[in-house]
Order: C-alpha cells, then structure tokens, then sequence
C-alpha cells in the first residue's frame, strides 16, 4: 500500500474515532491540492534571496530531515550523510539566485541532494548505489517511501514516538483534532477545511495552531531527547 | 513569542500565511524562540509523515549557517585584499585623471565658437594672440593636410577605445586624449 494511501486510510479511522466526527462533505476535491502549496517557501526564498539568513534557517529546519533522508539512500556512512546534507544547503544557499521559481523549491533542492551524493561517490571511485534520481523529486513529495536504515534503538525510539504521537491526537479536543487531521494528513488548505467543518477559515487557523501547540507539549520531552 | 506569532508561524506551516505574515515573524527580536518552535513543529510533522527515523534529531542549521558566515568572511578578506592591491594604483590612476581633465579644461578654455569665417566653425582664440602671452599651451591641428588631419582623427579614435577597453590602466594615454580633445573639436 503506498503512503498516501496509508495516510487516507489512518485519517479516516481517526475521524471515524472521534466521539463527534466532523460531517464530511462529499463536494469537496480531496485530490486537490491546497491552493498556495510552497507559498511560504518562496516567501522565504525572496527574503534568503535579499539576504535574510533567518529565512533560510527556516527553510533549512523544514527540509533537513528530507534532505539527509535522500542523500542516506547513496551513503551509507551517518557522519558522510551529514557533512552532504550541510553542504547542499551551503550550495543551495550560493545559488538561491539562480531558483527562478518554476518547480517548487524542494524539487530544486532535491536534485542539488542528489547531485551533491552523486558527485561525492564519483569523487572516491564509487558508483552510486542508491535508486534515487533527480526526476524522483515530484515522487518523494508524494510520499515515496525511503530507506530507513537505523538502530535496532533508533526504531524503538521511533515506534515510541509514533504512539506517542497517536496518543496525543486522540487526546485532542473533538474540533481541534479534525482540522488537524484534515490538514495534516489530507493536505486540504484552510479554506477546504473551513468549508467541512463550517466555520471561518481564522477558526480553522487557530484550531489547528492550538492542536500543534497541545501535541507539541505532549512530545516536547520525547523530541527533545531524540 | 506571544501566541498570536505562534499561531502565523504555524500557519507558515502550512502556506497559509500571507508576506507580510512571513515579514513579521522573521523581524521578531528573538529568531532563536521562532526556530527552535518551528523546529519543533517540523521534527511532529516528520514523525506524522514517517520520514526516515534515522535522522529525527538531525540539525545542520547551526553547522550550513556557520560554513556560510566563514566564506562570507573569506570573500570579504579577499576583497578587502583586492582592495588593498589596487589602492595606490588607484590614487595614481585619480591624480593622473584628475591631471587630465586640468589640462582638458584649460585646452577647452581657450576654444570659442566664432561662425561665418567660412573656415572649419571652431577657431582657437588664442590663435589671435600671441601663444607666449596666453600661459596656455597651444594646442592646434591647423594647418594639417587632409591626410594628416585623417590620421589623428584615427589615433584619436584607437585611442578612446583603447581606454574604454583598458579603462584604469591607461591613466596617461587619458591624459593625452583629454589635452588633444580640444584639438579633437577643432574639426
């Protein structure tokens, strides 16, 4: 089963959990895709662009993970995963005037990962052993599922943070956990949320800041020491 | 970080922020408050997404941000060395510029326009006194064939172009261009 699917399929036995499960309404494109998808990122882009490193810094923060998940699909070695990562943001950053916006920027930072592992392996001899390319970007967004290479620790601590996690969604407030699941595992925007749930979109909004705030204090310790 | 810059940040999240919500938050006096919740919510949302376990506390911010503050540094001292390189060849290139456009103006002042004398429009009027008493030096291409008249012309047009070209290490080939273009005007 692919992710997506997986994803759908959890978030609909979420809402079927709930004690008073938001109606659904039929009329609404699940299959679209939230209105300004990358809208922050190129807001972020046009101020790292003008010289506001803060905004990269954020940028960096939402797609390390990613990034060093990519490259973890070459390389081997955690320290080599690193050290690529870091120095794809530090080419991605010297070159951020080159990003003219037509594909999103993760898709741009995609193949700068890529290339980057690539160009390492060639640099020692080695072929590149990993399946990942750069026409992968769109695939990976969609949930192309990675190699997840860890500790027999590393999965412990993973599955823990799962239930975690779990435990902390079915804690929320019937209304806070439906915009949450709505936007966080259906991708819908705050508009299309707004239109299921009926109410405005600044409830939708508060609602789902005040779900990230109750799990994020729920986790908080377990992130921490992760 | 008050809840209402919270609630925009979570909203970055999700791309629902508009610019001048994004504005905001990035001139928010402490960045570090704003990263570390966005950190935050980042390292949920990847466990929600089932990214990679192995790097769940991955943070190279620190590590990208200081490899770029070092080559920024190292640009700035190897402009700053430029800099230096070119300093006392610039001073010369200024005074000899500076030399240039003196002896330019002091050509170019002794140049009036007198019409109807049926001759070339432009006459030294200098010319009509005698060149001991003026201080000046005479500068004039009168009394050249055509064919000489020509070749200056050319000399004069190699050699603007040749300062353009080279423009800054040519300070004396300035030099002379600017006292000959009086001459320069004179046909």
């Amino acid at each position: 089963m692919m992710m997506s699917e997986r994803r759908q399929a959890g978030t609909v036995a979420r809402l079927q959990e709930a004690p008073a499960g938001p109606t659904m309404k039929p009329d609404v494109d699940q299959t679209q895709s939230p209105a300004a998808e990358g809208q922050t990122d190129l807001q972020l882009v046009r101020k790292a662009r003008a010289g506001d490193r803060s905004a990269f810094d954020l940028l960096v923060l939402k797609y390390q993970s990613r990034v060093a998940s990519i490259i973890s699909r070459y390389i081997y070695d955690s320290q080599e995963v690193l050290d690529l990562t870091q120095e794809t943001f530090v080419k991605a950053y010297r070159a951020i005037e080159r990003f003219r916006g037509d594909s999103a920027f993760y898709t741009w930072l995609y193949r700068i990962a890529v290339n980057t592992a690539k160009n390492f392996l060639e640099a020692r001899g080695r072929r590149p052993q990993g399946v990942a390319d750069v026409n992968d970007a769109e695939s990976f967004e969609d949930g192309f599922r990675l190699r997840d290479v860890g500790s027999p620790e590393r999965y412990l601590q993973r599955d823990q943070l799962r239930e975690a996690l779990d435990s902390a969604i079915q804690g929320l407030p019937e209304e806070l956990r439906s915009a949450f699941l709505l936007r966080e595992y259906e991708g819908l925007s705050y508009e299309d949320i707004a239109r299921i749930l009926e109410c405005p979109i600044g409830t939708v909004r508060s609602r789902i800041f005040r779900a990230r705030d109750a799990i994020d204090r729920q986790l908080g310790p377990m992130l921490d020491n992760a | 970080m008050d809840d209402r810059l919270r609630e925009t940040l979570s909203a970055m999240m999700d791309d629902q922020a508009d610019e001048l919500a994004v504005r905001r938050v990035l001139s928010h006096h402490d960045q570090q408050a704003v990263r570390d919740q966005w950190q935050r919510w980042q390292r949920i949302r990847d466990v929600i997404h089932e990214t990679p376990g192995q790097h769940g506390a991955l943070d190279v911010r620190a590590a990208v941000s200081a490899s770029l503050d070092q080559s920024h540094a190292e640009a700035d001292s190897h402009r700053e060395a430029i800099r230096r390189r070119h300093a006392p060849w610039r001073w010369s290139a200024v005074a000899m510029i500076a030399l240039g456009v003196a002896i330019g103006f002091g050509a170019g002042s002794g140049w009036d326009v007198v019409s109807g004398d049926g001759s070339d429009g432009l006459v030294p009027v200098q010319a009509q006194v005698p060149a001991a008493a003026s201080g000046v030096p005479q500068v004039t291409l009168q009394g050249l064939d055509p064919r000489q008249r020509e070749q200056v012309s050319r000399y004069l047009l190699e050699h603007a172009q040749n300062n353009s070209v080279v423009a800054g290490q040519g300070a004396v080939g300035y030099a002379r261009l600017t006292s000959m273009s009086g001459a320069a005007q004179g046909y």
